[in-house]
């Protein structure tokens, strides 16, 4: 294959969007984006309990509070996981740094959740990154104490974050059956929180024909302590419009659109293959038209992607002011977020994003980089990244967390769930290169348990992610997005393609003909049994 | 205080028919029909109403038909609904009295009830009835309320009946745009049971299937409560159509060669020879083999009846002690009670209408069981109402205020 180096300059790099799983609710959530395919964002755990913590699927994992809980979690107590984060304070910071946008996912009400998640939300300000934060709140079950040590948290978190959206787990009920089990509504949930961090991921990272960034994002969600209105919908084949925007509707947090009609500023972004028709556009944001007032400011944006086949990805967020919140006294659903333009760090985003993306439509990202280039390539990321986390994570981490460093030091310049096709070249680029970083992590055989770690990751869409040092993940970055996006049609709506349906209306079925089946068990009530039991 | 003589209508909106029952209650509770009000049912398809307009016009039409003939000026009815998206659960609650207080009292009664109420429906699902089957007070069974009696853990049975409420809503309103008033909405195998079963058959357990036009509902009831009701969408339109698409007859004369020689016997003696209809001039017009049409209604009603057994609770038919009552117009075919036998093996009625004063000897049918049901059912509501309201009247008010 004929190698196509692209201008790197085009798109935000891979390596600028972390998203992190805090607490045992935020592990679950990382877990669901992990086994969901999420391209090129890197996924960090960070937990009190190791043993969550060293059974989740992260590549990047700090346990928090070392000296202080022993690998215990904090027992429900926030001032525990207040130390314990101040604790890895460095650590943590060591793994933001450079990150242009951090997802915090986390359950709000524990120890490790509510205590934690606004000194990590803090530090990563503090880093400039763009932070979305994803909290749930507890169930109404969980009693007054576990609400309240949410509620503190939850306004901190308003006031530290760039966005915050809640979902309330009273609330899942909505997500799913009555008949279902609970597994499926904890996997719906933590799915939706998962569809909401990739949307903002591929709106703010794809290039688009009309491009939207982080500074629409920002406008969209710029209003005096609001409330964030998240919808993401996607669907193919005939009528995908109309569909993709039931979807989007259908959204939990949307509220069937209702609570659309107050919103002032609405940012739409679509994202389709490259048959996506303007007349598809034109009908959508009619439709669209009817759930969002006149006089509201619609940041519209729309992207092409070849990996997208035949469906159609709609993304809209929007916020709301909290006093009609709390006119629809709606308390299940409490949602936040805040806009803080002191701390605003899209200034310094703002440029790259908009220098990246006046291209439209993208080449098809080469599948399969030659190989040379990926084994030459690996040993200058390491080099100009390790020493400087092994150093940070050296001084201030004692004698047992150097093994989890060492790992999470090489394990870090991967931008992503990956390949297992590679491993074995990385691990040998490794070894030779770990002299270099082992002044601060000597333990070099924590190389060899690394790509143990990894080994449940064994993605699908095995592609080397390491090439180029710094330049190489903005390069590579156009191509994660179209690599996910077939996963997660697998996941979410199938196999492209209309689905053959088994054909029941084989038969005439007289004055009954044209009705929904009277299926029952397999049998179509319909038919006569004198004809159905003869075969 | 002499009670008053009341008039109750009852209105059944079914997929073949629309009836309209008059009855009078007297002050000795005995039921007298004043007049009934049928006109063949158009729009409506398993139960449910899909061209309105149609319907609309078929009720207006019973409604003229039951005023003439009852001489009673209708301002309000009882309405059975039925279709397949109605369903009934039992559900149990329990309460367990705080430490200190040994007897039970009537909140605590109160609080097993709420708790056995509250079942998890479907979001677009409404309630239809709660009905209290029976209490448990430490594991022993009281059929009354035990308020007064020592215990621990009070238990309430219910049986909740849910539907899709939109659907429900939208005969409400078919009845109020006559303009009529709705006094209640009753699940129709719940009203003709009411008809159907006195208090000894529902002690010693009896299972009522009401096989109409479009759809088949049953009730069972067990020691004296109901244990399941349900309704399948299939009846005797889906004979008509079977014999339409095996035959290819068209639908009239399908359906009377239905009416008039069909037999679900399996009898090989009736399956004998052609069924024949012939036309106004004496000559055959339609010839089907008795074997094969017999076969098709066997097998439909045969399914059918499979069905709402597999649907009973494990174990219930051998409960049934007094039997298996068979109404609605499809129960009329001939052999249906040894094709019932065959299936429940239990004995197997038609109902016997109960004691009722009125002249047209046509209320023995099963075609209006139903309608005739609501109005023992009214009769039943009244006499809780004028007690302290009972839940029935309760959660029915509730739900009208909800579904204006």
């Amino acid at each position: 294959m004929i190698p196509y180096i692209r201008d790197p300059k085009q798109t935000i790099p891979t390596s600028s969007v972390k998203i992190i799983g805090l607490g045992g609710a935020g592990a679950n959530m990382l877990e669901r984006i992990a086994l969901d395919g999420m391209e090129g964002a890197e996924l960090l755990a960070l937990n009190t309990d190791q043993r969550t913590l060293s059974s989740g699927l992260a590549l990047e994992k700090i346990q928090l509070g070392v000296n202080l809980t022993k690998g215990l979690g904090t027992g429900g107590d926030p001032e525990l996981g207040h130390r314990a984060i101040l604790e890895s304070e460095d650590q943590l910071r060591a793994s933001i740094k450079g990150r242009r946008i951090v997802f915090l996912c986390t359950g709000l009400g524990g120890g490790t959740g509510s205590g934690a998640a606004p000194i990590v939300t803090r530090i990563a300000r503090e880093e400039g990154a763009f932070i979305v934060v994803f909290a749930t709140m507890p169930f109404a079950f969980e009693g007054k104490r576990r609400r309240e040590q949410a509620e503190t948290a939850l306004n901190e978190l308003a006031v530290l974050s760039n966005a915050l959206v809640t979902f309330d787990n009273n609330r899942m009920g909505e997500l799913v059956l009555a008949k279902q089990g609970v597994h499926e509504a904890f996997a719906a949930a933590d799915h939706m929180i998962c569809e909401s961090i990739k949307a903002v991921i591929r709106l703010v990272v794809r290039p688009g024909l009309i491009n939207v960034g982080l500074d629409e994002l920002v406008s969209a969600l710029r209003t005096n302590r609001s409330r964030c209105l998240f919808g993401s919908g996607i669907a193919n084949g005939k009528d995908r419009a109309a569909s993709a925007l039931k979807n989007v509707l259908n959204s939990p947090l949307l509220d069937q659109g209702a609570l659309l009609k107050k919103a002032q500023t609405v940012l739409v972004h679509l994202c389709g293959g490259e048959d996506l028709t303007l007349f598809e556009i034109e009908l959508l944001m009619q439709r669209l038209q009817k759930f969002i007032p006149e006089t509201a400011h619609v940041l519209f944006g729309a992207a092409i992607d070849p990996a997208m086949g035949d469906s159609l990805s709609i993304t809209l967020i929007s916020a709301l002011p909290e006093d009609s919140l709390a006119i629809k006294s709606r308390d299940s659903l409490s949602q936040h977020s805040q806009e803080n333009p002191i701390l605003d760090p899209d200034q310094e985003i703002d440029p790259e994003l908009m220098a990246e993306d006046p291209v439209p439509a993208l080449p098809t990202p080469p599948e399969n980089p030659p190989e040379p280039t990926v084994a030459a390539e690996p040993i200058a990321v390491h080099a100009s990244e390790a020493p400087l986390f092994d150093a940070a994570a050296a001084e201030s981490a004692p004698e047992p967390e150097m093994e989890l460093l060492a790992a999470q030091a090489i394990v870090e310049p991967l931008p992503g769930p990956e390949k297992p096709s590679e491993l074995l070249p990385l691990v040998e680029d490794e070894i030779p290169e770990s002299p270099e970083t082992a002044e601060a992590a000597p333990e070099v055989p924590a190389v060899a348990p690394s790509p143990k770690k990894k080994s449940p990751f064994s993605s699908p869409w095995s592609k080397p992610k390491e090439a180029a040092p710094l330049e190489e993940p903005i390069f590579q970055e156009p191509a994660a997005p179209a690599e996910a996006e077939p996963p997660k049609l697998k996941l979410g709506i199938k196999a492209s393609g209309p689905q053959s349906e088994l054909s029941l209306d084989a038969a005439p079925r007289g004055r009954f003909e044209g009705e929904t089946p009277n299926v029952y068990e397999g049998q179509d009530l319909d038919l006569p049994p004198f004809l159905r039991k003869k075969k | 205080m002499a009670r008053r003589t009341k008039i109750h209508v009852g209105l059944e909106i079914g997929s073949s028919k629309t009836c309209m029952v008059v009855g009078e209650v007297k002050a000795d509770s005995a039921v007298k029909i004043l007049g009934i009000g049928v006109t063949k049912t158009a729009g409506v398809r398993k139960g449910e109403i899909y061209d309105f307009s149609q319907a609309r016009a078929c009720l207006k039409d019973a409604l003229a038909k039951a005023e003439d003939a009852s001489d009673v000026e209708i301002g309000s009815v009882y309405l059975a609904v039925t279709g397949a998206h109605i369903q009934g659960i039992n559900h149990r609650g329990t309460y367990r009295l705080p430490d200190g207080e040994p007897t039970v009292t009537p909140e605590h009664v109160e609080e097993a009830r709420s708790i056995a109420r509250e079942v998890h429906i479907p979001q677009d699902h409404v309630y239809l009835h709660p009905i209290i089957r029976n209490y448990w007070l430490d594991g022993l069974e009281h059929s009354m309320s035990p308020v007064g009696l020592f215990g621990k853990t009070v238990e309430a049975d219910f049986h909740v009946v849910h539907g899709i409420g939109t659907r429900i809503q939208n005969s409400i309103k078919l009845v109020r745009e006559m303009p009529l008033e709705v006094d209640d909405i009753v699940f129709s195998p719940i009203a003709t049971a009411q008809m159907a079963l006195d208090r000894e058959q529902r002690e010693r357990g009896a299972l009522v299937i009401d096989i109409g036009g479009g759809t088949t509902d049953y009730a069972l009831y067990l020691n004296g409560a109901i244990a399941a009701s349900g309704c399948i969408p299939v009846g005797g339109d889906h004979i008509t159509n079977d014999i339409h698409l095996v035959t290819g007859l068209p639908f009239s004369s399908a359906d009377r060669l239905k009416i008039t020689e069909g037999d679900a016997s399996a009898d090989p003696v009736r399956s004998v020879g052609i069924a024949k209809l012939t036309d106004d001039r004496g000559f055959a017009e339609v010839e089907v083999s008795r074997s094969i049409l017999n076969e098709v209604i066997r097998q439909r009603l045969e399914e059918t009846l499979k069905l709402v057994r597999q649907r009973l609770p494990v174990g219930s038919v051998g409960e049934i002690g007094a039997g298996v009552f068979l109404t609605g117009g499809t129960s009329l075919m001939r052999g249906f009670s040894e094709l019932a036998f065959d299936v429940f093996g239990r004995d197997i009625y038609r109902p016997e209408l109960p004691e009722l004063s009125g002249t047209q000897a046509s209320f023995r049918d099963p075609h209006y069981a139903t309608a005739i049901g609501l109005i023992r059912y009214a009769q039943i509501l009244d006499a809780e109402r004028a007690k302290p309201p009972g839940i029935f009247g309760k959660i029915g008010r509730m739900f009208w205020s909800s579904g204006q």
